[in-house]
């Protein structure tokens, strides 16, 4: 930059010899200081007030404006910001809540049905465990029924074979006391 | 036009004659170009403020872009006690800024390419930096010539080199600006002429150079008027915070 500088320097003084019978430096010319400092300060000064008492405020202003705007904004982001996350918060502690609910109505509507199905269970086994004795007794009755007429069909069966066989005809307390004393021997074979 | 490269620089009273009290006060064009560099400055500053945008158009992008420029170019070298003569620090650099800009244009006339100019502007700001540091300071301020940390010895040597130092800031502020203004401005008509005397068959070598430092001057016209800008804040600076 030094050596270009005064490279320059030495150029221009080059020129400023070559053309030195014309003119010298017309800025060297006393004539027109007066004026040219005159006309620089009333110009300077008009051009100060008007920035410093007209635009610059303005522009001020403005850059201020366009702060606070954004400051303004920002903060609005972040209160929304909040409140959206204390939103989701509220939102995940019902969802909570719920689901314990669930759960809660899960578990005591299992344990009705439980309850419930556990009293028909029990219901049915009575009502069943009734039949069968019921049914049991009803055996029982029968076996002895059956008994009695098996005796009774064996009594007939013999008297008619006897009868058949022989041509006569035995007297009954005969052939009942032979009868039971076969069927006391086998009636357990059968039942 | 003339082929003399320093034509460019000559100021001719465009107009009636203006005196006051035996002193010529005439409008000039140098005079007509401060005016034309003001009045672009007010109406870019009109336009960039008019409508208040939230979002901004491009105009008004420019104008909070320079604002904000200057601004942290401020708070960056002088720090927040120089808030109050941000207003100053602003029109002086769009004041610069916008004459060296304007003086890019063929047939312009370059306002501060002429020391006088440049010399008022410095010697203003050397004078309010320094009055500026004795208000806020008290004799205290006379501290700024006395570094601390040297030596005994070198005490007074040091001293009067910071003397030096001190009042020689307008000469070297004003030098600086004018000097690269005037310089860059020959070396343009310098190569412009080269062009026409080399004519159609050499011309295309000093035309494509003259390209180029159109470039490069524009480049210098922002940069100087940074440099002024920042060195004003510079000087602002140790006034307002005496570090020794």
């Amino acid at each position: 930059m030094k050596s270009f500088l005064s490279l320059l320097i030495a150029l221009v003084a080059m020129n400023i010899d070559l053309y030195a019978a014309e003119a010298g430096m017309p800025q060297l010319d006393p004539t027109y200081w007066a004026s040219q400092a005159f006309w620089l300060i009333l110009v300077f000064t008009i051009l100060y007030i008007a920035v410093s008492k007209f635009y610059l405020p303005k522009i001020k202003d403005n850059l201020d404006n366009r702060e606070n705007k954004i400051k303004e904004d920002l903060e609005d982001a972040n209160k929304f910001k909040e409140l959206s996350e204390a939103k989701l918060k509220e939102y995940e502690i019902i969802l909570e809540n719920a689901k314990k609910e669930v759960s809660k109505i899960h578990f005591e509507s299992k344990n009705i049905l439980d309850k419930d199905i556990q009293s028909k269970k029990n219901e049915l086994e009575k009502e069943l465990e009734k039949e069968i004795s019921k049914a049991h007794k009803e055996i029982l009755e029968l076996k002895k029924n059956s008994i009695s007429s098996i005796q009774n069909i064996s009594e007939n069966i013999t008297s008619n074979i006897i009868e058949n066989i022989s041509g006569d005809k035995l007297n009954e307390s005969s052939i009942k006391a032979a009868v039971e004393d076969i069927s006391k021997k086998n009636i357990d074979k059968y039942l | 036009m003339a082929s003399n490269p320093m034509q460019q620089f000559t100021v001719h009273r465009i107009g009636p004659e203006i005196k006051i009290a035996g002193i010529d006060l005439s409008f000039t064009n140098a005079s007509l170009f401060m005016v034309i560099s003001a009045s672009i400055i007010i109406l870019f500053l009109f336009l960039g403020s008019k409508e208040k945008k939230i979002i901004p158009d491009k105009i008004q992008l420019i104008a909070e872009m320079f604002y904000t420029f200057v601004a942290k170019m401020i708070s960056d070298t002088a720090g927040s006690k120089a808030k109050p003569y941000f207003p100053f620090i602003f029109s002086l650099f769009m004041f610069v800024l916008f004459c060296n800009m304007v003086g890019m244009l063929p047939y312009s006339f370059t306002v501060t390419s002429h020391i006088i100019v440049t010399l008022i502007m410095a010697l203003f700001i050397f004078i309010a930096v320094t009055i500026i540091g004795f208000i806020k300071h008290g004799f205290k301020y006379l501290s700024i010539f006395v570094p601390s940390g040297v030596p005994a010895v070198l005490l007074p040597l040091i001293t009067i080199i910071e003397i030096i130092s001190y009042l020689s800031r307008p000469v070297s502020l004003s030098v600086r600006l004018f000097a690269n203004m005037m310089a860059g401005h020959t070396m343009l008509k310098v190569f412009g002429g080269f062009v026409v005397s080399l004519g159609i068959l050499g011309g295309w070598l000093p035309l494509s150079f003259s390209v180029a430092l159109t470039g490069l001057e524009i480049l210098v016209a922002f940069l100087q008027a940074y440099v002024f800008a920042i060195l004003t804040c510079i000087y602002l600076n140790d006034a307002l915070n005496l570090h020794h």
